[in-house]
Order: C-alpha cells, then structure tokens, then sequence
C-alpha cells in the first residue's frame, strides 16, 4: 500500500514552519520497515495560509491543519500507519464538527479550481509531477495544430485578462498572429501589487509549468521565439520556482530548441521586478524589461503592435496564462459553459480583511460577493456589521454592504465605479474609516506613481494632503466638491491606465460613505474610531461589566477603576486612541466619541 | 485623408501626430514638454484636446496622438479648456516661481484653487525635456530620479557629474528656464560643475566649453574647432578669394 503526504510549502506556510514539518515526515518515514510505502511531497499553497501548515494525506482524504513538528510523530503512526485521524488538527466547521476532507471544509467545498486546479496537489519543482497530473498534454495538441486553430478556441473560451482590464485574450492573440513583423514577443505580467493581494504568487509558485505552457501555446500561435516572464522581485520563492521549472523544461526538451521534438523554438527567461507597482502597467513593464526606467507611454498604438522593443508582443497576466492549457485541452466552448454571459471561466480571488476564513479562492465568474464573503469567507470576524468591501486593488473602489448580491465579474463592478481588478478582495467592519481607507490607497498611489505626467503626481500629492487634513481635523466644507474636480481631472487627462483608474477609491467612498466625510469635517468626529486625531474613546457603563479586559490591554496605562461589576474609565487627557481597550472588549462598551468638548 | 479641427478641414497623412497638422493649419495648441527635435513624450498634458472618432469625444495629448482615421477635433471646447486649466493650475502648484507657467494660467484661465499650497519653491515641473535633451544630443548626464510625489531631475547621487560637458542643451531646451546656468567670462557653471570657456580665435566670442568642443570633435574625428561660425566663414572666403582672387 502507497500513501502521498502533501505538506503545503506556499510562502504562508514555510514561515510557519511547513519545511521543518516535512523533513519530519521524511525522517519519521524514511529507512524503516513500515508496510506503508510512503512519498512526501511539498507542494504550492493550498490558499488556507491562516490556518498552516496544512498537510494532506492521500488515499485517506484527511487534510491537517497548524501542523507543527511535534505532530509528525502522531500523524504517521495514526493515519500513515492506522488510517485513523488525527481528530484535533482537523478542521471545525461552523457547526463545530470535525472535518476530515477538504471538501468538507467550507472555505474548499464551495470552490471551483481550474486556474489553480494542480496547486497542492504537485511538488512544483517537479515536472515528471506536472505531467503526471496532464501538464503540457495541450502543448502537444497545440503543436498539432494551427496558429488559427489555436486562437479560434481562446476566442471560443471567451477568455479575458485576468490582470484587471478583461480585454478579451483571443483578440490581443488574434491582432499579434496577424502581423507579419518580426521577431514577436510573448511576455507574462507577474508583477502584481496591489496591497493584500497574492494570486498570482501562488500559481507562479506552486504550479510553474501551467505558466510557461499557456506561454509556450501562445508563441506558437502567434510564431514568437522568445519570451519573458516579469516577476516582482519580492516574490523570492516564485522567481526561483520558475527559473528551476525553465530549466527542466528546456533539459526534458519541452521548451528551448525544439519544443516537444518539433522544428519550434521557444527560449524563456525571467526578468526580475525593480520593485514599482506602476511597472505592472504593460508599457511600463515593457519598458523596464527593455532596461529603462519604469515609465508609461500613450497607449494610442497598443502594445500588441508595438511592444518590445517596438516588435508585436503578446503580454498576459499570469491568471489568463494558467488557464490556457485547460482550454486547449478540454476546448474553448467547453470554458465558456463557467461563469457568465460575458465573464466566461472562473476567477481567483484574494479574500482578506476583517472576514473570518482568509486566503485565496477560486470560485466561477458571477459569484455573488455574498458568497465570497459569507459563505467561503465565513462572514465578518467577531461577527461585527459588514460595512464595504475593497475590490481591485488601489485603482479598485469600495462596495457598501447593499451591494453584497451583486455578482462578480468584469462589468458589473465597472458599472458601480469599482472594478473586479486582479482579484483583491479586503472585507472591512464597522471599525473601518472609509475616510482613512480613501488616504491610505491614495498616499500608496502617491508614492507608487511614476510620476512623469502632471495629473496623476500633482493631482495625488493634493489628494493625499486633503484626505490627510480631513483624517487630521483640518478639512474644510468645500474639500469635497475639490476633491471630485481632481478625480475628473486624473481620470481624463492622466497618462496611464495606473492615473485614471487612481481617483476610484475616493470617488467610491464619496459616493457611498459621504456622510463619514461629512462627519469628520462638519463635526470633527471619525464614526469608526480610526483618525486618532478626532475620536475619543468612552465606556459606557450600563455595558461595562468591569472584567477589566480593557485594563489590561491598554499599552498607556490610562484605565481607572478595580472590581467586579464597576465600570471602568478611560481618562481621555492621557489616552493614545489605540483602540486596544475597544478590541478588548467582549461587552461592546467602548465606543467612539468625537474629541468635541475634550 | 481628411480631418476636421475646430470645423476647419485639414489633410494630413495617416500617422501624422495631432499636434504637427493643427499648427500646420494655423491651429494653436499650447505645449510645454514638447520640443520639434526630440520624440513627444506627453508628458505634461497641456495640449490636450478633445477627439471623436464616430466613438464619443474622448481626450487625448496631440503631441503624441497618430492619427489614424477621419475624425472631428476639438483644441478648445468646454471640456479642453477645464482639462487644461486644471493641469496649468496643478502646474503652477508644481512650479510657482515660473512666469511662463504664470502667464499661461492667465492665458487660457486656469483656476486658482488656493486651498492646495505650492511646492516650496523653484520653476520646474519635471516635464523631462531636459532629460530627453542630454540623452539623445549630449552625454546623458542627468536623468529623472525617483517617482511619483518625490520625482526629480538630477544627476546621479545628486553629486557634479563625471560625464556632463557643460553644453547647456538641458538649460536651453527648458521650457521654465528652471536649470540655472552661470557664466563669467571664462566659466560657465551647470549642474555643480564649472567649465573652462573656449573663445574664438579670432573674434573672442564664445564657442563652447572645451569638454564641449571635444565631444563634438570626437564625434565628427576632426580637430576641436578654434573659430566660431561667421569668423570660420570668414576665413574659407579669405582662402577662395586668395585661390579664385581678382
């Protein structure tokens, strides 16, 4: 008999530990004389990364949760050897019960994974694995087939950039197929940034060979030779897990001189990040892939047409590149069955924040951001009022809780001045300052910018200084209609898609929460409690249970009052306005005031 | 092929960039980052104007706008001159002391917004002409540095350049004469580095700096020039008339 031990590697886990845990498994089950044939593999990230190291068990379908290295011992001699769980590393559904398979689990039950479907099941630093599980299988069949042919089915899938903008994957293939310029280009975008978003790291590192084989389809079709993948160079674990899979790739004679055999050539190579997030924009990507600074240029003629080096280059996202082998194998119109009339396929989400089951998702597109956050995400942690979610990164908007039904997909977030984007999601409670959210996308896009055109660098450093005045007490009553005047001004006549798309974070938070904006400068006064500057925190005493939670929590040391039952008191004078007392407490008995009257 | 600017036809070739037919037709556009020797960058927005091309009016810069298909423009409709004036506006936040910034809000009537306060100080607004300058006629000496709100023009470590000849491309490209460029009567003083001044043989005026004159020497293989331009044609005169003389 033959077990698999899978212990996720994916960045989240080895920094709890997951290496050290599966070196474990491998002493414990190496040079015995177990009955039990046993192989150990490190995979990618399972996408559950609060809740690593997660390790699985197969034939027995049992996934562990917080493994540590003093759990080795236990799980082999119960489940390896006995085929029993583990009960307590297994995880507590919502009703409380243990459950052993993923499916079980509600964070994975209602997911559909395509673009992630190898991820924790493979080691990634093996392509024997990958093909194993039917990697590069659709290479084969694109090499018996046409440019044409190849591109009939991408259209066919209704495939669109999974990077943000959704152009249609088929028609940028399409348009550099056509020209006859070359040498052509193929090039994946792996350099994503937006804050709190880590999709396309994962599939970079848990499942390589997708990516270089979605590219490898794309030279053929439209007859590149050669290829970049840009990657930030924060993500470590990623750039080497690439360069590893090229170089396999290129010794099992899959890539490089002749691709599985034939008279096609395909040299890949990756290109490391210089660490801005506008070089995420293609031009600028382009640009420094080239070796020059990280600027935009007007993207009047398309990149498609003039890219590298001035030569047709097709650029995806790393998302639409994983999901291209599936749709060369299974065909374009058997994709285009998932997700909706005009977002075919699914889509990988981010899910973070204030929600109780964080990690990365993948469910098909036109899933409600109910779903999302309450069925997979579990709901708002401590079970606080929902009050928007952050969707697409800093160029995304803010979707207020009457939103929750709308499905997700490219257009209809678009509608409502949000965008699906790349795939962040960051769920915020009551306790989040939509004022203070609008600053920190707009100090971020402030820094990030590259700043060659005036709009986007002059227009964001005076959105940064008003959004701060206001979080600060100094805002002024005509700061908003200002504020609007700028928004329009970036979104016309900024250079880049990164400029236009900047003013989205103010303009949503405006439409939805402008009452929060009127009450920090009308009022002086932060609803939620964020902008230190304009919130006191008061106990109330009917709620106050004096369990001194509150007490001890306080870095200041500012809390009075001993005793069961008498309500403690803050003295504001004193106080820092960490909100530690108001995390404390299980009562909801501090509550923000405005520092009116202090 | 055909467009229409301000109601007016104009022909142009398809590719032609936007800006080069409306000044060709006498159209006026205001531009700040754009120089007819070096490639457009769009940087600076200004000369923004409004196109439809059977799509919905959408705004574009026609220094770098090929055009591509019969279309209508407009260089000064409601829209432009907003656009535009908050961009001249933003400017002048950018670069309070420039009189050409100055003027120009007057001009096309940029809106005050006094509630943004100025950068502290200084005439530039990091358009990168200069930058384009030095790359493609002198040394490359300075670049932007930085981005977004902490952008700026330098040479490298903000420290005298080791390549930089002092030609003074950068200060004359300018369009806010925001490089200062010192000279007496045998110096010139730019970017932390003084030069020594080479006048002409003949007359005295001046020709360049001498790092100046040797680039340009090295570039054609010929010796550095000693005589200015009228003095030089002077004297290939002087040698006809002394050979073809009477």
């Amino acid at each position: 008999m033959s077990k698999t031990v899978l212990v996720c590697c994916g960045t989240g886990c080895l920094a709890n530990g997951s290496k050290k845990v599966a070196g474990a498994f491998r002493q414990l089950l190496a040079g015995t004389d177990h009955q039990v044939e046993c192989v150990v593999k490190e995979t990618g990230c399972n996408g559950f990364c609060e809740n690593g190291p997660l390790v699985q068990i197969l034939p027995d379908d049992i996934t562990y949760y917080k493994v540590q290295v003093q759990d080795v011992g236990e799980i082999v001699e119960k489940t390896i050897l006995a085929g029993a769980p583990v009960e307590r590393l297994l995880y507590k559904n919502d009703a409380g019960q243990r459950v052993r398979s993923q499916q079980e689990n509600p964070f994975y039950a209602p997911q559909m994974k395509v673009a992630l479907r190898n991820i924790g099941k493979i080691e990634p630093s093996s392509v024997e694995d990958y093909m194993a599980h039917g990697g590069y299988r659709a290479l084969k069949k694109a090499l018996t087939m046409t440019g044409e042919e190849i591109v009939r089915e991408l259209e066919a899938s209704g495939l669109r950039g999974r990077g943000g903008a959704g152009f249609p994957t088929g028609t940028k293939w399409r348009s550099a197929m056509e020209l006859e310029r070359f040498p052509k280009y193929v090039a994946c975008n792996g350099d994503e940034g937006d804050p709190g978003a880590f999709m396309d790291r994962s599939i970079l590192e848990g499942d390589p060979h997708s990516v270089l084989e979605g590219m490898a389809i794309c030279a053929l079709a439209i007859r590149a030779e050669e290829g970049f993948l840009y990657i930030r160079d924060e993500y470590g674990l990623a750039v080497h897990n690439v360069q590893e899979a090229i170089a396999q790739a290129e010794a099992r004679g899959i890539l490089g001189e002749h691709i599985l055999g034939s008279d096609r050539r395909l040299k890949l190579s990756v290109v490391r990040g210089g660490g801005a997030f506008v070089c995420g924009e293609s031009t600028a990507l382009m640009a420094s892939v080239e070796g020059r600074v990280g600027e935009p240029r007007a993207k009047y003629i398309r990149s498609v047409q003039r890219g590298l080096w001035d030569c047709p280059t097709v650029l995806n996202n790393v998302e639409t590149l994983a999901n291209v082998p599936v749709i060369l194998e299974h065909g374009g119109a058997e994709f285009a069955k998932l997700g909706t009339e005009r977002s075919k396929g699914t889509k990988v989400f981010a899910l973070v924040g204030k929600v109780k089951r964080t990690g990365l998702v993948e469910v098909p597109m036109g899933a409600t951001l109910r779903h999302l956050i309450y069925d997979i995400g579990g709901g708002v942690k401590g079970n606080r009022p929902f009050k928007a979610v952050q969707t697409g990164g800093p160029s995304g908007g803010c979707i207020p809780a009457d939103m929750l039904d709308l499905p997700v997909d490219f257009d209809t977030l678009k509608a409502r001045g949000a965008m699906m984007g790349s795939g962040g999601m960051i769920v915020m409670d009551d306790r989040s300052c939509m004022v203070e959210v609008a600053r920190y996308y707009i100090k971020f896009l402030s820094e990030e910018s590259c700043g060659k055109c005036t709009p986007c660098r002059e227009g964001l450093r005076h959105m940064l200084a008003i959004l701060t005045d206001i979080c600060e007490g100094r805002g002024q009553e005509s700061d908003l209609e200002l504020l609007e005047q700028l928004c329009d001004t970036l979104e016309d006549a900024s250079l880049c898609a990164l400029g236009k798309s900047a003013p989205n974070p103010v303009r949503t938070t405006l439409k939805y929460f402008r009452d929060e904006y009127e009450a920090h400068i009308k009022e002086h006064r932060c609803p939620a409690g964020v902008c230190t500057a304009l919130t006191r925190f008061v106990i109330n005493p009917d709620k106050c249970v004096g369990c001194g939670a509150c007490q001890r929590a306080c870095p200041a040391g500012v809390i009075s009052g001993s005793g069961k039952k008498v309500p403690r008191v803050i003295d504001n004078t004193r106080c820092i306005v960490c909100g530690s007392c108001r995390e404390a407490c299980r009562f909801d008995a501090v509550e923000a005031k405005g520092r009116a009257g202090l | 092929m055909n467009i229409t600017i301000n109601g007016k036809t104009c022909t142009c070739e398809k590719g032609e960039f936007l800006l080069e037919v409306a000044r060709r037709n006498g159209i006026p556009i205001p531009t700040l980052c754009h120089h007819p020797a070096l490639a457009g960058q769009g940087s600076c927005r200004v000369c923004l104007v409004e196109v439809d091309e059977g799509r919905g009016p959408k705004i574009v810069v026609s220094c770098v706008y090929p055009i591509q298909r019969e279309c209508t423009v407009e260089t000064d409709s409601e829209r432009v001159r907003r656009e535009r004036g908050m961009v001249l506006a933003l400017l002048r936040k950018r670069a309070p002391e420039s009189r050409r910034i100055a003027g120009m809000c007057r001009l096309y009537g940029a809106p005050e917004l006094p509630r943004l306060t100025p950068a502290d100080t200084g005439k530039c607004i990091l358009c990168g002409l200069c930058t384009r300058a030095c790359t493609e006629l002198s040394v490359g000496a300075i670049s932007t540095v930085n981005r977004g709100v902490l952008k700026e023009i330098a040479t490298p470590y903000h420290e005298p350049s080791t390549v930089c000849v002092g030609c003074g491309a950068c200060a004359n490209v300018c369009p806010t004469e925001a490089i200062p460029l010192t000279e007496t009567a045998e110096t010139r003083t730019i970017w932390g580095k003084t030069f020594q001044l080479v006048r002409c043989a003949s007359c005295g005026r001046i020709l360049g700096t001498r790092e100046e004159l040797e680039l340009a020497a090295k570039r054609c293989g010929q010796e550095p020039e000693t005589l200015c331009e009228r003095c030089r044609k002077a004297a290939t005169a002087q040698i006809l008339a002394d050979v073809y003389g009477d």
